[in-house]
């Protein structure tokens, strides 16, 4: 049982010359709530699509649960899928829809109508049952979505960007709901979204991608802190990656050269020399002076906070500062004093 | 679908092909089975008769073991049904009805070894191995490992190659032959001759190759029809007439009318003896010409019958231009004329262009029009036919004059994509567009209706004349005494002993019926299985599949006659005579149409539904059944409308295919037209004409009832739904 | 649910398997190609069946079509008789061995003609009617034009009848081709020619069909339609204001033909048929179908409607000269070359 929920080694998917994934290894632990993200074009639907055997691979090997899923239609894989556009049937009721799954695995009619009714309530949908999902609002809609597929008690549930159809106010619900129901089934969930604040919210682990390959995979607090190179920390939350030189670090404190200046930040440790370095807007607190000098080109209240964009030696710094700091101007003087800077290794 | 069952289900299938029914298909049928020569293979090869067949069961066996063991072994089962369908065509290639047709073969089995042609236990093993070749490429990792998908490509590949592109090589190898051997230069020659491209009627007085003849015919139909249509489409969707049940009935007409019936029509009208012609000479003095037979006509005949199925398209074409981009242009300032010409024409252009095709394709291979009202006037169409038919008999001119027909057809699809290809004018979007359509400019509007409302007219008169000429004596010669006798000729029914049908019509009547009812549904199952497979499923020679299903719509029905009757006469495959053969030509003639409209349907359909499926563990058969299918349910009823009316309506194909028991109506009424029984053949058309619109507004209220349940969208006014509280 | 389901395909399979070549195949079959009209095909099967109770399955086409047939279907022929329509395709079907030698016990009854033909084709064919060429004109048209009644092949090309001559192309209509033999026999190639290129400008139409002029000419759409002069008579009796004409200088005819076809399957009863189909009682059956031929055999009834061949000049007609293959492609080419191919 120590097998892992997903096996990938050395998958590669193309699509005439183009390689949506490539020579992709990774194990997904049991009971985990995966997230694949990505900017569109990373290939991070086609590896979900590889997963349920929507795509097969042309090299390399899938396990699901230990066993060899290579070859194997989607039909034979045991995983179910949450789809974008929810893929309710618009000829059956929401009854028939949750049942369907059941019925084509060879259950019998009322059996399956009976778990699909307990399926439905759980979740909340009591009632619905003889509507078409047409006569459904997006929400109930996807709620339905899920019913279908956790009905068949797959071994591995998977997201195709599951929120991406609903407004603002409902997807943070929609998508804690989605992170309580894993937890409380245990269930392995892959989860694919181009949304860094979701996939941070609900992922217990994240694997980035770009171009077909995982950028990196980590925990949310890892790959937020210590992301891997300069696209990861773009895309984990805005950054500024800046040059700069490594004077000594270690102890989690480090002496920096940054815009010609000598600074002092929090660090993990890295070799003395010339790095790239980002750091978080966050990161970056303003004073009248001290830190790396530079003058404010744009200020922007937002409410809960002001932010910047400071020209400074090393470049341009956007930084995010609580509105309870004190204001700059625009073409003010100042100094950006650097809380906690990341050694970037690409 | 797995490739196991799949291979174990074709290995008894191909098993009871050997043990059961007959391996030959004898004359004798099944009389005298199991014995004599209607006996299944098994007691064939007992007998000691037949024995180059022996490979047949050994093959079987070589690849039972494996199965009963529960393994699919996937390079073994290609291998074994390859090698069991190719050794059944080889030997029957080989040995023949009259003898050892390849001399190769000769010093192995000598040179008089006879068999006649193969059977139903032919059949059923050929059927066996395609599954067992499909299998092994299943389990071997083809067609995304579905064992029923490779069994489709394989089985309809495999039909597709028997009955569309085998027949096509034959006749169009004739091109080639002359004198029984093969000569480019006679093949050069009947290109290149004047008959098809002279030009004198541009010099003189003469008349043009019939490639001109037939190029200027089809292009003024296509232009002329497609303006029709527009108007009629333009008057439909935009201007505020409520004249949806008058416009429909135009539209369905025509598609249901029988070959050469508007003709006769317009040769009553307009001939010199005509009732027009007639009223105009006493009433103006017009003198009285000929002009009806010729290209006017002809122009005439084909505009009548194809303006509707343009109306159809456009009007599809109109209804789907998004009003807010209408909207948007008169938002900045645009006056409606200008709103329609720079905005609403331009997005017009592909229907435009889709129209205009079908009506030149409908005029190239239309061949009972220019058959009747011809006149000097040649095209393509008949010269192929009486090129076969005639009283000069050479299908090697024949040959060469379709390949110029299928050249002018394919090029017409060529120019269609070269036009459209550049540009993308998709304008819907699937989101709902709530703007309310432009009217028509006036001025437009009224030049409209100033050539549809007279057209209407027209088209009621012709079809009014071919009501009316059913019931008088004889209306070509203006002789109008009331009459049943027409009908009593063609319909007597008797009471003798019970039921006896007297009417001459009655055979050909139920043989179409027949044919028409059985090879409807069988177009439509496959067409839209074939749709599903091309459009779904991506394997390795898709185009190739989808060319050869769509080819048949390009090849002229005299020519798949003619090819019909010389590729399928000799053993091993004999049909000739059979009513099978009707059946067989209607469903790969129709099929282009029924895959199309799957196609269409199918891009309507989100492939996730499909996903969704397979990841709730249905596979592509249950996918097919319970969510593909029903979906698709008008377009499967649009197809068998469709394949059904062109099985009662089509003529130039089967002409050549109708046998002694086995007659169809349209060509029976061609042998009345050709004695000259106009009256007889009215008759007669005008029941067809009420048989198929009975069957056509039977599926019509169908469809009206299928459609899927797509209520006004209640959710979107409902408050923002309950939390998930599991 | 299922049970209809069930039901519904069983009742499809029905169907198909009875389209399917078979089971009623039985020993008393004959498969007869019949090429004259339907009127005369139906009750002459009827009477054959009646006469020997053997089942006769008929296809009617025309002659050109079903010479093409028995040409495809050579190898592995499906017809017994190939029985009616004019006389050149059976010569044909003679000549390209497509027809089986019999010589029928009732060749003694015949009229002249018939045997002649019979032996000219090595008794593969065989007579059955004969009907001879001419024209008929549409009688108030005439006068309407105040044109004198025409009597003669020459009066046909005089400029009074400039686009009112109808006849078919005898590149699709064995009628018209024997129109073409007949002036070249009773003229001479060359001045036929002439005489062809001079007709030609009167021409307003050459149709597909032999028999289409007839009718045209009932209707007026045409003044005058070169046919065979029984088809005429059947317009004539049904009404038409048609004249019949047997042109002064003579004029050729047709025999319609009975050929049993090589391979039949059913030897026996085809060669039954031929005897049968030979008989007077078999040939009065045409005068009642409203087909108004000279029956072949001397005892035969004549139809009184039926043009006399005593009234009508008849050429010499050399069926196996103008009926073989390569002297008509050598003629229908030349004609195609001078004279449809010539301005009108």
């Amino acid at each position: 049982m120590a097998d892992p929920a997903i096996r990938f080694e050395r998958v590669t998917k193309s699509f005439g010359p183009v390689r949506a994934v490539d020579a992709v290894s990774f194990d997904l632990p049991r009971g985990a709530l995966v997230t694949l993200l990505g900017p569109s074009g990373c290939g991070k639907t086609t590896t979900l699509r590889l997963i349920a055997g929507l795509e097969l691979p042309s090299e390399g090997r899938i396990e699901i649960e230990g066993r060899d899923v290579t070859r194997l239609a989607a039909a034979e894989r045991r995983i179910a899928m949450v789809f974008q556009s929810y893929a309710l049937f618009p000829h059956m009721t929401v009854l028939e829809n949750v049942a369907y799954g059941l019925s084509v695995n060879g259950a019998r009619r009322a059996a399956a109508e009976a778990e699909a009714r307990a399926m439905l309530a759980s979740l909340g949908l009591e009632g619905f049952e003889a509507r078409l999902p047409a006569e459904l609002s997006g929400g109930q809609q996807q709620r339905v979505a899920v019913a279908r597929a956790l009905v068949l008690r797959p071994k591995v549930l998977l997201f195709d960007e599951p929120l991406s159809n609903l407004d603002a106010r409902l997807r943070r619900r929609v998508r804690e709901d989605i992170r309580d129901l894993q937890r409380r089934l245990g269930l392995s969930v892959v989860y694919v979204t181009h949304d860094q604040q979701e996939a941070l919210a609900v992922s217990d682990l994240v694997i980035v991608m770009r171009d077909g390959r995982i950028a990196q995979m980590g925990r949310p607090t890892e790959l937020y802190e210590d992301p891997a190179d300069s696209f990861v920390a773009d895309f984990m939350g805005e950054a500024n990656v800046i040059a700069g030189e490594v004077l000594a670090a270690e102890g989690g404190r480090a002496r920096l050269r940054v815009g010609g200046v000598e600074v002092e930040s929090a660090m993990r440790a890295h070799p003395p020399g010339p790095a790239t370095l980002a750091v978080r807007p966050e990161a970056v607190t303003l004073a009248e002076a001290g830190g790396v000098p530079g003058r404010v080109v744009r200020a922007a209240f937002l409410g809960q906070t002001r932010e910047y964009e400071v020209e400074t030696a090393a470049g341009m710094l956007f930084v995010i500062a609580p509105a309870s700091a004190r204001a700059f101007a625009e073409g003010a003087a100042v100094g950006c004093r650097l809380e906690r800077v990341i050694p970037l290794r690409g | 679908m797995g490739a196991l069952s799949l291979a174990r289900a074709a290995l008894v299938c191909a098993a009871l092909g050997l043990l059961i029914p007959p391996w030959y298909g004898p004359d004798s049928g099944f009389t005298t089975w199991p014995a004599g020569e209607a006996a299944p293979l098994v007691l064939l090869l007992a007998r000691g008769e037949a024995w180059w067949l022996w490979p047949l069961p050994l093959i079987l066996l070589a690849c039972a073991p494996a199965l009963l063991g529960r393994r699919a072994e996937g390079r073994m089962l290609v291998a074994c049904g390859a090698a069991a369908i190719a050794w059944v065509f080889l030997q029957g290639w080989a040995i023949g009805l009259p003898g050892t047709v390849w001399s190769i073969a000769a010093p192995f089995v000598g040179a008089d070894a006879t068999q006649p042609a193969l059977g139903w236990g032919a059949t059923a093993l050929l059927t066996g191995a395609a599954g067992l070749l499909a299998a092994g490429l299943a389990a071997r990792g083809r067609f995304g490992g579905d064992a029923f998908v490779a069994f489709l490509v394989t089985g309809s590949a495999a039909l597709l190659i028997l009955f569309v592109f085998a027949p096509l090589l034959t006749i169009l190898s004739a091109a080639a032959i002359e004198d029984g051997k093969i000569a480019p230069g006679a093949l050069v020659g009947r290109f290149a001759a004047p008959e098809a491209w002279s030009l004198a009627c541009v010099t003189g007085s003469l008349g043009c190759g019939v490639v001109w003849n037939t190029l200027a015919l089809a292009t003024l139909t296509g232009v002329l029809s497609t303006l029709l249509g527009l108007a009629f489409a333009l008057l439909a969707a935009r201007a505020k007439l409520h004249l949806g049940g008058a416009f429909r009935a135009l539209a369905i007409l025509p598609l249901i009318t029988p070959p050469f019936v508007v003709s006769l029509s317009l040769i009553v009208l307009f001939g010199r003896t005509g009732m027009v012609t007639e009223a105009l000479s006493a009433l103006l003095g017009i003198p009285r010409s000929r002009w009806i037979y010729g290209l006017p006509g002809v122009l005439l005949a084909q505009l009548l019958a194809f303006t509707p199925i343009a109306y159809l398209l456009l009007e599809g074409a109109v209804r789907q231009i998004a009003p807010s981009l209408e909207e948007a242009a008169s938002t900045m300032g645009a006056r409606r004329f200008t709103v329609f010409r720079t905005v609403t024409w331009p997005l017009l252009r592909p229907g435009l262009a889709a129209a205009f095709l079908l009506g030149f394709v409908e005029s190239l291979s239309d061949f009972g029009n220019p058959l009747v009202l011809g006149g000097d006037f040649d095209v393509l169409a008949t010269r192929i036919f009486f090129a076969i038919a005639g009283a000069r008999h050479d299908p090697g001119r024949a040959a060469a004059l379709a390949l110029l027909l299928l050249g002018l057809t394919l090029g017409a699809f060529a120019l269609q994509t070269a036009w459209l290809g550049r540009r993308r004018y998709v304008t819907v979007t699937g989101k709902g567009d709530a703007g309310v359509p432009t009217p028509l400019p006036r001025g437009l509007a009224i030049a409209c209706g100033a050539v549809a409302f007279p057209w209407m007219a027209f088209t009621a008169i012709v079809y009014a004349i071919i009501m009316l000429g059913a019931f008088v004596h004889d209306i070509g010669r203006g002789d109008m005494t009331f009459t049943w006798r027409h009908y009593v000729t063609a319909f007597e029914v008797e009471w003798f002993q019970g039921l006896v049908f007297r009417g001459a019509a009655w055979d050909s009547l139920f043989t179409t019926i027949e044919v028409a009812a059985i090879s409807a549904p069988l177009t439509a199952g496959l067409g839209i299985l074939l749709a599903w497979l091309l459009a779904r499923q991506s394997f390795p020679g898709r185009r190739t599949l989808e060319f050869m299903a769509m080819l048949s719509f390009a090849i002229p029905g005299t020519v798949v006659g003619v090819s019909y009757i010389m590729a399928f006469n000799v053993p091993p495959l004999e049909l000739t005579g059979t009513g099978l053969i009707l059946v067989i030509c209607f469903v790969f003639r129709n099929l282009p149409v029924g895959v199309r409209g799957g196609i269409a349907a199918l891009a309507q359909i989100d492939r996730s539904l499909d996903e969704a499926s397979a990841t709730m563990g249905g596979g592509a058969v249950a996918t097919l059944r319970r969510v593909i299918l029903p979906l698709l349910r008008p377009a499967i009823i649009a197809a068998l409308a469709y394949s059904f009316v062109h099985a009662m309506t089509a003529v130039s194909a089967v002409i050549f295919l109708v046998s002694a028991r086995h007659n169809l109506a349209t060509v029976y009424i061609v042998g009345r037209v050709e004695a000259g029984e106009i009256a007889l053949a009215i008759a007669y058309s005008s029941v067809l004409i009420l048989i198929m619109l009975a069957v056509v507004l039977g599926i019509d209220k169908l469809v009206g009832r299928a459609q899927i349940g797509r209520r006004a969208p209640a959710g979107a006014m409902q408050p923002a739904p309950v939390p998930v509280t599991a | 649910m299922t049970s209809r389901r069930v039901f519904a395909a069983a009742l499809f399979a029905g169907a198909l398997a009875a389209l399917v070549p078979g089971s009623a195949r039985a020993q008393g079959q004959l498969t007869v190609y019949c090429s004259v009209q339907e009127e005369w095909c139906r009750p002459m099967m009827a009477a054959f069946e009646r006469a020997t109770g053997i089942r006769v399955a008929m296809t009617r086409k025309s002659s050109g079509e079903t010479l093409t047939q028995i040409r495809a279907e050579a190898t592995n022929p499906r017809g017994d008789v190939w029985w009616g329509g004019t006389g050149d395709p059976h010569m044909q079907a003679a000549e390209e061995n497509l027809t089986v030698e019999y010589r029928s016990p009732r060749l003694s009854e015949l009229h002249d003609w018939a045997v002649r033909q019979a032996q000219q084709a090595n008794f593969r064919t065989v007579g059955i009617y004969a009907g001879a060429l001419g024209y008929s004109y549409n009688v108030p048209e005439l006068q309407r034009r105040r044109i004198e009644a025409p009597r003669c092949w020459a009066d046909l090309t005089k400029p009074e009848f400039r686009g009112e001559v109808q006849v078919a192309d005898p590149n699709t209509s064995g009628t018209a081709y024997t129109l073409l033999a007949t002036i070249v026999q009773l003229m001479g190639e060359e001045p036929a020619f002439t005489y062809l290129k001079a007709l030609h400008r009167n021409v307003n139409q050459y149709t597909r069909s032999g028999a289409a002029p007839a009718r045209a000419a009932a209707t007026g759409e045409t003044l005058v339609g070169i046919t065979f002069l029984h088809d005429a008579v059947t317009q004539k009796v049904n009404g038409a204001p048609v004249e019949l004409v047997g042109p002064c200088e003579g004029t050729g005819y047709e025999i319609g033909s009975m050929s049993i076809i090589r391979g039949a399957r059913n030897l026996d009863n085809a060669k039954r048929f031929v005897d049968w189909a030979l008989s007077p009682e078999a040939q009065a059956i045409g005068a009642e179908a409203k087909a108004y031929q000279l029956p072949s055999n001397r005892n035969a009834p004549i139809p009184p409607q039926a043009p006399r061949f005593e009234a009508i000049k008849l050429i010499d007609y050399d069926f196996a000269r103008w009926g073989s293959a390569a002297e008509r492609n050598r003629l229908l080419a030349r004609w195609d070359r001078e004279v449809r191919a010539a301005a009108r």
